[in-house]
């Protein structure tokens, strides 16, 4: 079964006609995605997540949801570290040429970019060949020292992503605590049933006593 | 050096000499100047349908009325948060490509022919430079793109950590 639950996102879990129309989600503001994402993958990333649910109540969808977005968030950041590499490898070959030319950091990013994916030209390849040989540098020191360069900042996209780890185990707690409570609801009313349904039954027996009582009175009476 | 570089160069260095908003619309404008996420302020969830529709949501779920009020202003802040999170990742300080890659000492020429309609001064064009280098320095020390926003979004763990204790707390003893 198919159903709305966010805008423009597509769930498929088994709810009944009443939740459908009483998701909290749309009360919410909705998690966004940038340019380059797959939105696809956004939602079946959701489904999955959904589909695991045992009792998949309002609350228990919306807080599903932001576990969703915290994954997806731990997923940019990861894409981030590498990012923050190219980025201070990029700086240094930069600063390599500043003492004869000042090389444009954008152009060199986006050649180091090609040269590291092997997709880069010839005239490309050589220009970033001849920074390393200026700059007395080979690739793999390159990245060294641009880790030691960035390690400040790829520290921090670390502390990101612990955050957003400690964010999941909240919302798994509370998720947790739903689901504890909707069963412990589900067992008083079992419960409850229980005791009316024996309360019900001794009251059909009292009152299949009482014609059996009646001859002990009409005994006492003679 | 292209004429808006020049351009830009000389505001900013004129923008130095400045004394601040004079009028009181401009005062209330540049109070605002520092202004980043907005997660300082409270918000008022209480007034708005969202609040109360998300009240009466949880409601049905079997929680008390104090605990329907704590979850849903706890879920609408850490949207809040969160929106502001993607705001900041999305949205960095742009970064002045013309500045992290000048070259200061071969600028000199340029500033000298920049100051020279006020009659330039060697003392004025040493001045200028190194208040280029100041800035040059502060936009190096800032980094690229990335470095930037993991910055910004950096500063909002904090915001981040209260939200969703706050929420889970709300879910846990309701």
């Amino acid at each position: 079964m198919s159903y709305n639950v966010h805008f423009g996102i597509n769930v498929d879990v088994p709810m009944t006609v009443e939740n459908k129309s009483k998701s909290l989600l749309p009360f919410l503001s909705s998690p966004k995605l940038l340019p380059n994402e797959s939105e696809a993958e956004f939602q079946s990333g959701l489904q999955s997540l959904l589909s695991e649910l045992d009792n998949p109540s309002p609350l228990a969808v919306a807080l599903v949801s932001q576990l969703n977005e915290s994954l997806w968030w731990i997923k940019r950041h990861t894409v981030d570290k590498e990012l923050l590499l190219h980025e201070a490898m990029a700086r240094l070959l930069s600063k390599a040429g500043s003492y004869t030319e000042t090389y444009d950091n954008r152009k060199v990013s986006e050649a180091l970019e090609r040269y590291l994916d092997g997709s880069a030209d010839t005239d490309e390849a050589e220009w970033i060949d001849d920074i390393l040989a200026e700059s007395k540098l080979t690739l793999s020191d390159l990245r060294v020292r641009a880790f030691k360069d960035a390690a400040k900042h790829i520290k921090m996209v670390d502390d990101l992503i612990h955050r957003q780890h400690q964010t999941m185990r909240h919302l798994q707690r509370s998720i947790d605590a739903i689901d504890y409570k909707s069963r412990l609801i589900k067992r008083m009313d079992l419960e409850l049933a229980a005791l009316e349904s024996r309360q019900s039954l001794k009251g059909v027996l009292s009152l299949d006593d009482e014609p059996s009582q009646e001859p002990c009175k009409s005994l006492q009476c003679t | 050096m292209t004429m808006n570089h020049r351009r830009s160069l000389a505001n900013r260095y004129n923008a130095l000499k400045s004394t601040g908003p004079r009028s009181a619309a401009g005062k209330r404008a540049s109070s605002q100047n520092s202004r980043k996420h907005g997660l300082n302020s409270a918000p008022d969830f209480e007034s708005s349908l969202e609040y109360r529709a998300l009240v009466e949501l949880i409601a049905e779920e079997g929680f008390s009325g104090f605990a329907c009020a704590d979850i849903a202003s706890s879920l609408l802040n850490y949207r809040r948060v969160m929106d502001a999170y993607y705001d900041t990742y999305t949205s960095p300080e742009p970064v002045d490509e013309f500045l992290l890659d000048a070259n200061v000492k071969a600028s000199n020429p340029i500033f000298s022919e920049l100051l020279s309609p006020s009659g330039s001064e060697p003392q004025d064009v040493r001045e200028m430079a190194a208040f280029f280098a100041s800035m040059q320095r502060q936009e190096r020390r800032k980094g690229g793109p990335v470095s930037r926003r993991t910055t910004d979004s950096h500063k909002l763990i904090r915001y981040h950590r209260n939200g969703i204790a706050r929420l889970s707390r709300a879910v846990r003893q309701g």
